[in-house]
């Protein structure tokens, strides 16, 4: 009886992380029941032997000597991203003829996967840092941006003309209610920026690259070492997973009211 | 007087217009008369253009765009066919929410597109691989969109149905998927984006055909108004299918109008 009810308190604690191990357990175990063909052995590879090229690459450094350099690109971009992105998102919402202005650019260039410059960006700025710092731009820039002027544009009327009505010049304006009332919605951007900016690592050091995560994980491909693939897949997806879920917890907490609507990321 | 109103409506229009129009002919005149232009750093509009109407006479522009929609649509239509029945099935079912939430919002938070060199070497440079690729990223969007449609749906609609004796089938068909539609659409919007980023990274990575082979390969060899046209045609293709989705978002649900969510 007692058991029942502590499964029923942490119901979906319980199911979520059990579905979890119950999928690695059954990973771990093809090998087990199933001889793979010789062919496909090559791209197989299982959690436990993830786990241990993983401790390996770190005991000899690989991973830190990568890590480092994907942090800078990623820091470095998403820096730029801020700076660009939310003065200019303040800005476009408060005024109706750079918004219009604008509107064309930053329509096409949201609608179009970013990545597509890339080439473009190798070719003008080679294959070291810059590329990658400027591709993790082009991709987090777009989110900041727009929701940032999403935050401006719906800000109260009321609450505009009250402070206008007291004297208030543009700039305390901003200060006082525009950007109180766009917190909610830029931290919505920051959080769909950092997967924007951590596609843009990957994918970056993908090409014309020799040092990065990414970087491993490609080389490590093309030489069919598949765990350590994984390796370079699961630092991602740990580092994606705990920064964008860490920005969710503070987006719920700042705005509680907002409707819900569907996940994005 | 009524020139002016009509500016005043279609405002937006003509100052985007001009815009765009006056960007495009200080690019040309400072890089014809200023800048003289280094054909292998940079390139100006009228290049651009007399490559565009090359590339668009020419059969291998058509024949990359035909290879890309291909694993594109492969991939996508079983994203669709994956995606819905998964996502209504964890909002109804709220031991299906437990078990797959976690799981699946691990993966939706990824960057999976880091699967991709793997991907390609196991499926192949072919349609196999990219339209994998494709499926992976553009499966989520419809997971939890749907799943979020599911859990907003009106319960005293549930309720209607139940008290009028329907069954479960009832219950699917005629309430949780009308009111589930104009999320499944808006899903549809970001697994376009994300389709499109999986396409191209594919073909980036290894492909002898495709607009993304096209537009890396234009790079490689210093071919830069090829390239400025593949991104352009790209480009106008992405913002096409876009605004499509956010039209047809606006036809059946108008109420959303104001939510956005990109």
């Amino acid at each position: 009886m007692n058991t029942r009810k502590f499964f029923a308190e942490h119901e979906s604690f319980i199911l979520g992380t059990g579905f979890i191990v119950l999928l690695l357990a059954a990973w771990q175990s093809i090998p087990l029941w199933y001889t793979l063909p010789k062919g496909m052995a090559l791209f197989f590879t299982t959690p436990s032997k993830i786990a241990l090229a993983f401790y390996e690459l770190l005991l000899d450094g690989t991973i830190e000597k990568h890590f480092y350099v994907s942090a800078i690109a990623f820091l470095a971009g998403l820096g730029l991203s801020i700076i660009v992105g939310l003065p200019l998102g303040l800005i476009m919402g408060r005024s109706r003829t750079l918004e219009d202005l604008l509107d064309p650019y930053i329509t096409a260039a949201n609608a179009t996967p970013r990545i597509v410059f890339l080439p473009l960006l190798i070719l003008w700025f080679g294959i070291g840092i810059w590329s990658k710092i400027l591709i993790v731009f082009a991709g987090a820039v777009f989110p900041l941006l727009i929701n940032t002027y999403m935050g401006v544009k719906n800000v109260n009327r009321v609450l505009v003309n009250v402070v206008r009505s007291f004297g208030a010049n543009e700039w305390q304006l901003m200060k006082i209610v525009v950007l109180p009332n766009s917190v909610p919605y830029i931290i919505a951007g920051l959080r769909l920026a950092i997967g924007r900016a951590i596609l843009g690592v990957v994918v970056g050091e993908f090409f014309g690259s020799s040092q990065g995560l990414g970087y491993m994980i490609a080389s490590a491909a093309t030489n069919y070492k598949v765990d350590v693939v994984f390796v370079g897949v699961t630092i991602f997806m740990a580092l994606s997973v705990i920064l964008t879920l860490a920005v969710k917890q503070l987006e719920s907490r700042l705005a509680s009211w907002r409707p819900e609507t569907a996940k994005t990321f | 007087m009524s020139a002016r109103e009509h500016f005043a409506e279609h405002r937006r229009f003509y100052i985007g217009i001009s815009s765009v129009i006056v960007l495009v002919l200080a690019w040309e005149l400072i890089l014809t008369y200023i800048f003289p232009v280094n054909p292998f750093f940079f390139t100006k509009p009228s290049l651009i253009a007399t490559a565009f109407k090359e590339q668009i006479q020419g059969a291998k522009l058509w024949h990359d765009l035909a290879v890309s929609s291909q694993a594109f649509i492969w991939g996508f239509s079983f994203a669709v066919i994956v995606g819905i029945p998964v996502g209504l099935v964890m909002g109804w079912r709220r031991r299906v929410e437990y078990s797959l939430d976690p799981f699946l919002t691990a993966l939706y938070a990824s960057p999976l597109v880091a699967l991709a060199p793997l991907f390609i070497i196991v499926f192949g440079v072919g349609v196999l691989g990219k339209a994998a690729l494709v499926f992976l990223l553009a499966v989520f969007p419809f997971v939890f969109n749907t799943f979020a449609g599911v859990k907003s749906t009106d319960s005293l609609l549930i309720n209607v149905i139940h008290s009028f004796g329907g069954g479960e089938k009832d219950l699917y068909v005629k309430v949780i998927l009308p009111s589930t539609l104009p999320y499944i659409i808006a899903g549809a919007r970001l697994a376009i984006g994300r389709g499109l980023v999986g396409i191209i990274v594919g073909e980036f990575y290894a492909a002898s055909e495709g607009i993304g082979f096209a537009i890396s390969q234009a790079g490689d060899t210093y071919r830069l108004p090829e390239m400025f046209v593949g991104i352009i045609i790209l480009s106008l293709i992405a913002v096409a299918l876009t605004e499509l989705m956010r039209k047809l978002e606006l036809t059946i649900a108008p109420w959303r109008a104001g939510e956005e969510v990109r």
